[in-house]
């Protein structure tokens, strides 16, 4: 393996400099608070690999949304299982990151030089939130519709592109099957490729500034 | 033109383009097909099947770009006047639900509740249940809604 490993690298060479990253001291007095981030980005992890392994049998069509859920829950070898994984860890993944944004702000490690890191975790909470928003229609049951009836109608109280901002989201005048095409793109591509991008800018930052150490 | 002349102009068509290009993507994902909606006058049921007192949710269908859409209201009697509701919660829009122990409307959203004419008693409603007209014709009822 490691044979292996080591012939990629000496053409590839990531492991030099990823040393500093990989290799770096970590200051005394950590405790496993300092964890919550990395349970959370977990989750991510856990929620990518079960959601790949979703769209193989979910369909995201008015007529066809519910049955293929159906389907998977019922019907699919495990499918109850990597569907339960993807929920479970959806709602785990924001406990967590509340937990980690908690232990962040107790030790004050929001203050500068670390502020902008800060704002990269809220933009990346934000987008968990879209993420769990959007998520939610795609079963496409009763909760779901009604759930979004009232999370797209509160775009319509933004004062004057309340209409514009309300019909955009939905893609028509009601929620229909183009809100669930448009939910669907949004929960598969857009969200989940900002996250990326704003992760790594989290730990680049992280890796630039090391840990705050304890008041 | 000296470079940095030069990259200043580069920086700005850049910009502008990338302006252009999100005003663009903003106009493509709205809806071509919204419509202002119009006031249709949608039979309900027969005269003689008003109720005689109290609170009646009637059911009802219509069609709306080629696809049927199921609606409800609820039709209050009260002395020989009748009111219509429409279903729809004035706070964020979930359907109401009457509740004939209580005397009240119910949001099973957040909470709100409305009375037997249709005033907020709790809740976070901020307006009345929408009233619809009725129409009495040749013993036949018609609600107007907004289709
Ligand atoms: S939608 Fe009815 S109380 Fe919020």
């Amino acid at each position: 393996m490691g044979k292996i490993f080591d012939w990629i690298d000496s053409h590839f060479g990531v492991k030099e400099p990823h040393k500093r990253f990989l290799q770096r001291t970590i200051p005394p007095n950590v405790n496993y608070s300092y964890c919550l981030g990395g349970i959370a980005f977990t989750y991510f992890l856990m929620l990518a690999f079960t959601g790949l392994l979703l769209s193989i049998y979910y369909v995201p069509s008015e007529k066809e949304a519910f049955k293929s859920i159906i389907a998977i829950t019922n019907e699919v070898t495990l499918g109850w299982f990597i569907r339960s994984l993807h929920k479970w860890s959806a709602n785990l993944f924001i406990v967590f990151i509340i937990f980690h944004a908690i232990r962040v702000f107790i030790h004050k490690a929001y203050k500068p030089p670390r502020e902008l890191n800060w704002m990269a975790g809220v933009l990346g909470f934000v987008v968990a939130m879209a993420s769990g928003f959007t998520g939610y229609l795609l079963p496409w049951d009763q909760k779901a519709y009604w759930a979004t009836e009232v999370g797209t109608s509160m775009f319509g109280t933004v004062p004057l592109i309340g209409d514009y901002l309300i019909y955009a989201v939905r893609g028509g005048l009601d929620i229909n099957g183009t809100t669930l095409i448009r939910f669907y793109s949004l929960h598969v591509l857009y969200l989940p490729i900002s996250m990326v991008i704003i992760l790594w800018a989290h730990f680049h930052m992280v890796k630039r500034q090391g840990i705050a150490k304890r008041l | 033109m000296k470079r940095r002349d030069f990259l200043k102009k580069v920086i700005k068509a850049f910009f502008l383009t990338l302006t252009a290009f999100i005003f663009s993507a903003s106009i493509y994902i709205y809806p071509s097909n919204i419509r202002k909606r119009r006031f249709h006058y949608i039979y309900l049921m027969d005269e003689d099947d008003l109720p005689k007192k109290g609170v009646r949710k009637i059911e009802f269908h219509y069609e709306r770009e080629h696809r049927i859409v199921n609606s409800r209201v609820f039709v209050v009697a009260g002395n020989d006047k009748f009111t219509a509701f429409s279903p729809v919660c004035t706070h964020l829009g979930c359907l109401v639900n009457w509740d004939n122990n209580k005397k009240e409307f119910l949001c099973p959203c957040h909470g709100g509740k409305y009375n037997a004419s249709g005033e907020v008693i709790a809740g976070p409603p901020p307006k009345p249940l929408t009233r619809l007209p009725l129409e009495i014709k040749d013993g036949k009822v018609y609600v107007g809604i907004k289709v």
